[in-house]
């Protein structure tokens, strides 16, 4: 764990004073301390996690977590994974239910959490997330991506950012098998649309090869009559769309037309062209 | 081009009112090819007491070992508790009961002395009595267990969708990651080892607090817990899971107001039925006996 993180959480709140049981878990002990769900960790660039607890007498105990997460891409898509709503004045973004707030700042992932949620938990909970953001670096990092996600038909909060397979179906599960190649290197977006039934995908690959392999994949595998056109109903008022600019691969799925369905990808592929990250002639 | 045979994407699963309801209540429907057609109905007793959990939170562990009782004579056809264990376990048994000590929602000492209790009431020795959740492989009495009980709570899990009773399994295999693919999809293989394999006598899904939703990915916050007071046992475990993941689909429509998909799906479940063939899934194949206090029973 960095010392700047370890700097940044004070040792008394309204009363809660930090005790000395502090454990550090990498990527490997991870599960011995949060079981599975370590895997949502580490479907990114996770390095380590660090517990500190608070105590005070008569009161819940309160958990800080300060998760390392390698970069705020990854800080950012760790706290995007079950986000359901968001706040801003904690960190790049915070969110708060019940008596756990999660918040994200430069490349650390910060959940503090308390068995029960009264208005004293919270009120601390609360100040001890604002003092640890006030240490953390200052410095945010939204993945590009998500900013060049289509603002028209989006819903709030939806926006997603992974990189491999089983987050994808996590989200939206595509297929058992990982037919669009994901993998710790490729960068994933994902938003919901229209009335919530809709969605759109955007992947960048290290290289345009992989992107063609990983659409040639995907049409073989999910949209075989949409070889040539990109475009098929999947099911009654289902229509999928994708498409494969230089390194990136478009899809919106379950779209209530071919006509909106095109509309997203074709949005998605102006967001790209607008940011230069693909040129007119990629195909 | 075409699609392979051996690939499974969204496209494949049933839709409408032909999908299964099991499949429908975990947000993923069932593949109907993987859909057994002959099963023998697998029994499930859900035994519910309201003074289960005093309103403190603490466990009536008098209580608990009334329901347990009331569960295996219901779940056998026998009037005394006591004959319905040694149904289950003979005195020269070595028994392991798998718990489950997550520190915010562990199986409870109540249901675990309950269980040991009966045991021992079935004649082991308490020196041929183990319990243990993640030492079970290098606990001795687990090594050389000849019965297992099954005893844990159901949550809702980042990666699985639930902890169930499948998922209790997992430490029995020195790589857990080796389970995690897929949402955990292949968790009904673990019923296959050696260590385990055909030992289950019983299986006691704890939902006396359940958590019903979950904050961030792994997150316990005690606002989605609420006091069901109940047990839900059976000798199958994919069923008993099956019982408890309704359950939970119907909290979360009453809690939230319409329906709450579990994400990612728990189709481990699923699967342990149709993939690993661990017992059956589908509600239509399930007997659900119900017992004890009604209000809120949801199911």
């Amino acid at each position: 764990m960095a010392t700047e993180a370890a700097r940044a959480v004070p040792n008394e709140i309204l009363g809660w004073k930090v005790t000395d049981t502090v454990e550090t878990y990498d990527r490997e002990s991870i599960f011995d301390y949060i079981n599975g769900a370590g895997e949502v960790y580490r479907s990114y660039g996770f390095r380590d996690v660090t517990v500190w607890r608070f105590s005070k007498p008569d009161a819940p105990e309160i958990t800080v977590e300060i998760f390392d997460m390698g970069s705020p891409e990854d800080a950012y898509g760790v706290f995007s994974y079950t986000r359901e709503s968001e706040e801003s004045g904690i960190g790049g973004g915070y969110e708060q239910r019940g008596s756990v707030l999660c918040f994200w700042q430069n490349r650390y992932y910060v959940c503090l959490a308390a068995y029960e949620s009264t208005d004293d938990v919270r009120q601390a909970v609360t100040m001890l997330a604002r003092s640890i953001a006030q240490q953390l670096p200052q410095s945010d990092g939204i993945p590009p991506l998500i900013g060049l996600l289509p603002q028209e038909g989006l819903i709030e909060h939806t926006q997603r950012f992974f990189h491999i397979h089983a987050s994808l179906n996590y989200h939206y599960f595509l297929a058992e098998q990982n037919i669009l190649r994901l993998s710790e290197s490729t960068n994933a977006v994902l938003g919901v649309y229209e009335s919530g039934t809709t969605y759109l995908l955007c992947v960048e690959y290290p290289s345009a090869q992989e992107a063609e392999e990983a659409y040639g994949s995907f049409v073989e595998n999910y949209l075989p009559e949409a070889a040539g056109t990109g475009v098929a109903m999947v099911d009654v008022g289902k229509w999928v769309s994708a498409t494969k600019p230089g390194r990136y691969v478009i899809i919106a799925l379950d779209a209530v037309s071919r006509e909106s369905a095109t509309e997203l990808t074709d949005a998605m592929k102006s967001s790209l062209l607008d940011a230069n990250l693909v040129t007119e002639g990629d195909q | 081009m075409s699609k392979k045979n051996d690939l499974i994407t969204r496209r494949d699963f049933v839709k409408g009112a032909g999908c299964a309801a099991l499949g429908m209540a975990i947000g993923l429907p069932v593949l109907a090819q993987e859909v057994v057609p002959e099963l023998t109905k697998s029994r499930v007793v859900l035994v519910r007491d309201k003074g289960a959990v005093a309103s403190n939170g603490k466990i009536n562990g008098e209580v608990i070992q009334r329901m347990l009782d009331q569960a295996v004579m219901a779940l056998l056809e026998k009037k005394d508790p006591v004959d319905c264990w040694k149904a289950l376990i003979k005195p020269d048994d070595v028994v392991g009961i798998k718990s489950n000590e997550w520190r915010h929602l562990p199986t409870t000492t109540q249901v675990e002395q309950a269980i040991k209790k009966r045991v021992m009431d079935a004649g082991v020795p308490e020196k041929n009595i183990s319990i243990d959740d993640r030492g079970v492989l290098r606990n001795p009495i687990f090594q050389k267990a000849t019965a297992l009980i099954n005893a844990r709570p159901m949550r809702t899990h980042a990666w699985s969708g639930v902890g169930s009773l499948i998922k209790n399994y997992i430490m029995f295999d020195p790589n857990p990651p080796n389970y995690h693919d897929n949402a955990c999809a292949p968790l009904g293989k673990l019923w296959e080892l050696p260590i385990v394999k055909g030992k289950t006598r019983l299986n006691v899904l704890v939902l006396l607090t359940p958590l019903f939703y979950g904050v961030g990915p792994h997150h316990f916050d005690k606002t989605y817990t609420w006091v069901y007071g109940g047990l839900a046992i059976g000798t199958d475990p994919v069923a008993v899971d099956s019982v408890g993941l309704r359950l939970f689909q119907a909290k979360r429509k009453e809690y939230f107001g319409r329906e709450r998909p579990i994400k990612p799906a728990a189709h481990h479940i699923a699967f342990a039925d149709t993939r690993y063939h661990l017992g059956a899934s589908d509600p239509s194949k399930i007997d659900l006996v119900k017992l004890g206090w009604e209000e809120g029973v949801l199911i």
